[in-house]
């Protein structure tokens, strides 16, 4: 890694000398200068990973009084806390870049002027579908926070993604110790659990994103250390098999396991389900973000109690 | 509402090492969310957490005159050129 700081090599507005400055591993600290583009491309990223921890939260914490169990019900308010706190620390790192407050970056998000990641703009329709979330969601994410930490190029972020990355191995863990009870289950237990396999693969798959184009910034930038079709290709290869062999159906007509390559190859994918959440035009999007409104609104009264009391220590 | 910078230190291991920062209304909460975002699971035995105003900054500038001080360095290149000088005529 290298040890020069931005700084030694003087004008932000030199953009092909601070690209060269972060291929050879520098690190970019909020205090640095740095070119316009990558403080607007790297906000953006943070805003995005921030909103959709924060939507996710929210949606796992629906969940906690219909969670089957006690000792399911205390894992899912772990995971809902470790969602909620992952939001909290993503929000403050990217509103010390100084683009917006974390304030505005909220009144967005709730205002449906903000964008999530696709997976939070559909509805959760039983147990099963959460426990499909924890498993293939949660692995997907994980498997596209390891690729940014890889690189990071962003200080703040890359400490902050080694303790969120670390989190979500919980979350898989635990996704796939339900699955397995699902998995060994009785007949209606495996029917359930196909039947949110089928609503979830493909909205897992698009997490990754179409292909990268060539000149991605955040790969120039050195935020993303591979191509998005990279990373999809890993989760394919890996819960592909992972679920046929616990004797589900992938809901893919076309994929098929190639015995002379050992890869399992995908059909073609509809991009257009993702384009529509990329608009806040998914199937639950309205409902999804009227709720995280409609709670913002109903815990004014902490906040403005926080304030007060802020006002009187100062 | 003050921003504050997390410490933590496992024990018998490291030094006080960032964990990162949070917003609260007053220290005695900025306590409770330091422990609750970034020691969830143990990940330190003692935490200091200080408000981002009272830390002292050196920019720079004030810290430009130790950067280039070689006589407080000595890489033991002329060190083994000598010995192996040495060496040679021995
Ligand atoms: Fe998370
Ligand atoms: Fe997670």
């Amino acid at each position: 890694m290298s040890t020069r700081t931005w700084h030694d090599l003087g004008d932000p507005g030199d953009l092909d000398g601070f690209v060269a400055f972060l291929a050879e591993g520098g690190i970019v600290e909020p205090g640095d200068p740095m070119p316009d583009e990558y403080r607007r491309e790297v906000f953006r990223f943070i805003e995005l990973h921030a909103n959709s921890e924060l939507m996710g939260g929210l949606t796992e914490r629906d969940w906690i009084p219909k969670a089957p169990g006690l000792r399911r019900k205390m894992a899912i308010i772990a995971k809902t806390q470790d969602e909620i706190g992952h939001a909290h620390l993503l929000y403050m790192v990217a509103s010390d870049m100084g683009v917006k407050t974390r304030d505005q970056m909220l009144t967005d998000l709730f205002a449906g002027r903000s964008r999530f990641h696709n997976v939070f703009h559909y509805a959760a329709v039983t147990w099963a579908d959460q426990v499909a979330i924890a498993y293939l969601v949660d692995a997907a994410a994980l498997i596209s926070q390891q690729a940014v930490l890889k690189v990071c190029s962003y200080g703040p972020y890359r400490r902050i993604l080694k303790r969120i990355v670390a989190e979500e191995g919980f979350h898989m863990r635990h996704g796939e110790e339900m699955l397995l009870t699902f998995a060994e289950g009785t007949e209606i237990q495996r029917r359930m659990f196909q039947e949110a396999l089928d609503r979830w693969w493909l909205p897992a798959l698009q997490l990754f994103g179409p292909d990268s184009k060539p000149d991605d910034e955040l790969i120039t930038f050195r935020i993303k250390s591979e191509p998005n079709e990279v990373l999809r290709d890993r989760w394919v290869q890996k819960y592909a098999p992972l679920l046929t062999g616990y004797g589900f159906t992938v809901p893919d007509p076309d994929l098929r396991h190639d015995p002379d390559t050992g890869r399992w190859e995908i059909g073609e994918i509809d991009w257009s389900h993702l384009k529509a959440t990329l608009a806040n035009a998914g199937p639950d999007s309205a409902r999804r973000i009227g709720d995280a409104a409609r709670h913002w609104a109903d815990t004014a009264w902490v906040r403005d109690a926080l304030e007060r009391t802020s006002a009187r220590a100062a | 509402m003050r921003t504050y910078e997390v410490f933590l230190k496992r024990e018998g291991k490291d030094e006080f090492r960032h964990a990162g920062s949070l917003d609260a209304a007053t220290p005695e909460l900025a306590l409770v969310l330091a422990r609750e975002n970034y020691a969830r699971r143990a990940e330190g035995r003692l935490m200091w957490v200080v408000d981002r105003a009272d830390i002292l900054t050196a920019d720079e500038s004030f810290l430009a005159p130790n950067v280039d001080r070689p006589h407080r360095h000595n890489d033991g290149a002329l060190v083994a050129a000598r010995r192996r000088a040495q060496r040679e005529s021995s």
